[in-house]
């Protein structure tokens, strides 16, 4: 089967290359101390908090956004098709652009967060929302649930238009209240779809890089370096190939676990 | 769902235009901002929508700076690694959907696994592997590398599409004597024509999107995409908006374009295929 053969070599090969360099000397030889060095990496043990506090927020945030949106969606409202259009533009957008659309609305003097923000009255001086260190990481996780929403949003109304509509006719019937038949009713029946979207954004989370890599480049100091920000300039800006390797070896690790039960559900569906 | 309580469509009447606001404003303020002069764009406070409205920094980009080049090549990386990716995708995925061969399930496992790996773990290894190759720097190179990435997507996605097929199609049409790859070219081909659709956009805007591997795998004008591109004009000492914005607004439209015209394919394809129920 050569389109077989094809994925082993795109894929097979290159990943086997990087467990070999991850366990390799600079100079040549094998050695486990990439791997020793990393507990001691306080910018690694740094990056990987930012990483789980990027992944968890936006991942959480795009869920309850795009919930939201689309049950406003499933209502019976009219020009449901404008509105969903307008809902998913956002996805259609590279993230190394959104990351720039996002720089400059952020940009202290002349963006327009500040401009609004200051006119209402919310804020009474310019806010340097990427340039101060408390404020970077959030300001980053905001700019991406713009971003992001729009994919969990679809899955999620993929879901609410599959659920069969006597289900709440016969709640209706029984005297059921709004509330009661979102959580007797819509609930239940989404609890695949939204473990489908979260494990997809998820992962989808962990490889983010334009975004930030155009937002902050990962600073203010270190404030927004994501795993995959660090590997990147552990390889490409100070050369260390065998310990950039580690790094994205335990990010790869960590994500397997992560979509381990996602996969084998996928599978046992075969 | 049938009529729900007036108050609910309220609701979501006023969510749906929070929603107009919230996604429409970035749009909005990137257009703005692009056709603003130089000096209005950093003005303090800034203007919401431009004084004396100039087509300036689009020239600027297009006609006195590299953003064509960029521009053709996001275009011919995207493009390759988009067919690319698809045919071999179609032809594992007809494999996997077809064939019962030992460790079939183990297999298929791996390449949804292979969905998970990180892009930055595969950086390191294709910039030594096609420097040594000597395809460091070139179309195939990158088209290769990119098709690291969207290479199980594409094989994942058409297997969901191939699975459709009623499989006694390809039966029937090996009774008449077609090979399984003449199978597969006259039957199953043209009933999954919208996947493959579906399937090259999506490769297409992953392409097109990326910035790590043409960070890592180019140098030089010469190769630059238009996100490659963008990232250098950011990372100057002195960053001009307008034209900075002028160019994030081209180099969003095709994938904005691609996606409002095949939106329906692209959210059909990725709930049957990517996420399959």
């Amino acid at each position: 089967m050569p389109a077989l053969l094809m994925l082993v070599l795109v894929l097979g090969f290159p990943i086997v290359v990087a467990v070999v360099n991850s366990l390799s000397l600079p100079d040549g030889g094998w050695t486990l101390e990439n791997y020793a060095k990393l507990p001691q990496d306080s910018r690694f043990r740094n990056s990987l908090v930012v990483t789980f506090i990027f992944v968890g927020g936006t991942v959480l945030l795009h869920l309850i956004v795009g919930f939201i949106i689309a049950l406003a969606l499933n209502a019976s409202v009219k020009g449901k098709r404008f509105f969903r259009v307008v809902a998913i533009l956002p996805w259609a957008v590279p993230d190394v652009i959104s990351g720039l659309m996002w720089r400059f609305m952020y940009n202290p003097t002349a963006g327009i967060i500040n401009r609004v923000l200051l006119s209402l009255g919310v804020i009474n001086t310019y806010v340097e929302w990427l340039g101060d260190s408390d404020l970077a990481l959030p300001s980053v996780i905001f700019a991406d649930v713009w971003r992001g929403y729009p994919f969990v949003m679809l899955i999620l109304l993929a879901g609410l238009q599959a659920i069969p509509g006597e289900q709440y006719e016969a709640a209706k019937v029984d005297g059921a209240s709004t509330i009661q038949e979102f959580r007797h009713i819509t609930i239940p029946n989404m609890r695949g779809m939204i473990l489908i979207a979260v494990a997809l954004d998820t992962i989808w989370q962990f490889r983010r890089f334009g975004l930030v890599f155009n937002m902050t480049a990962g600073g203010p100091g270190n404030v927004t370096e994501i795993l995959s920000l660090y590997v990147y300039k552990q390889y490409f800006r100070y050369f260390n190939f065998e310990y950039a390797a580690a790094i994205a070896i335990v990010l790869a690790i960590i994500m397997l676990l992560l979509s381990l039960p996602y996969v084998r559900a996928m599978v046992r569906r075969l | 769902m049938k009529r729900r309580l007036q108050p609910g469509v309220i609701i979501a009447y006023v969510i749906l235009g929070l929603v107009l606001l919230y996604t429409i404003t970035p749009f909005l303020w990137m257009i703005f901002t692009s056709l603003k002069t130089d000096q209005e764009a950093v003005a303090i406070p800034p203007t919401l929508w431009p004084q004396e409205p100039t087509i300036e920094a689009y020239i600027q980009i297009l006609i006195w700076g590299n953003f064509p080049i960029w521009f053709l090549n996001s275009t011919i990386i995207s493009l390759g690694t988009a067919l690319f990716s698809t045919m071999i995708g179609s032809f594992a995925g007809y494999g996997f959907s077809r064939f019962g061969f030992r460790g079939r399930a183990t297999l298929i496992g791996i390449i949804l696994a292979s969905q998970m790996l990180p892009g930055v773990l595969l950086v390191g290894p294709y910039f030594k592997m096609l420097s040594t190759v000597g395809l460091y720097n070139t179309y195939p190179g990158l088209i290769l590398a990119f098709t690291a990435i969207t290479l199980p997507f594409s094989t994942w996605m058409l297997k969901g599409f191939i699975d459709s097929v009623p499989e006694e199609l390809d039966d029937a049409a090996k009774i008449d004597g077609c090979t399984p790859l003449g199978a597969y070219l006259k039957v199953i081909l043209p009933l999954i024509a919208p996947g493959m659709v579906a399937t090259v956009i999506f490769a297409f805007l992953l392409a097109w999107g990326d910035l790590l591997w043409v960070l890592v795998l180019t140098s030089g004008e010469k190769m630059t995409t238009v996100t490659l591109g963008l990232t250098r004009l950011v990372t100057q000492f002195r960053i001009i908006w307008p034209q900075l914005m002028a160019g994030s607004m081209i180099g969003a439209l095709p994938p904005l374009i691609l996606y409002l015209l095949l939106q329906n394919y692209l959210v059909e394809g990725m709930t049957a295929g990517a996420v399959k129920e």
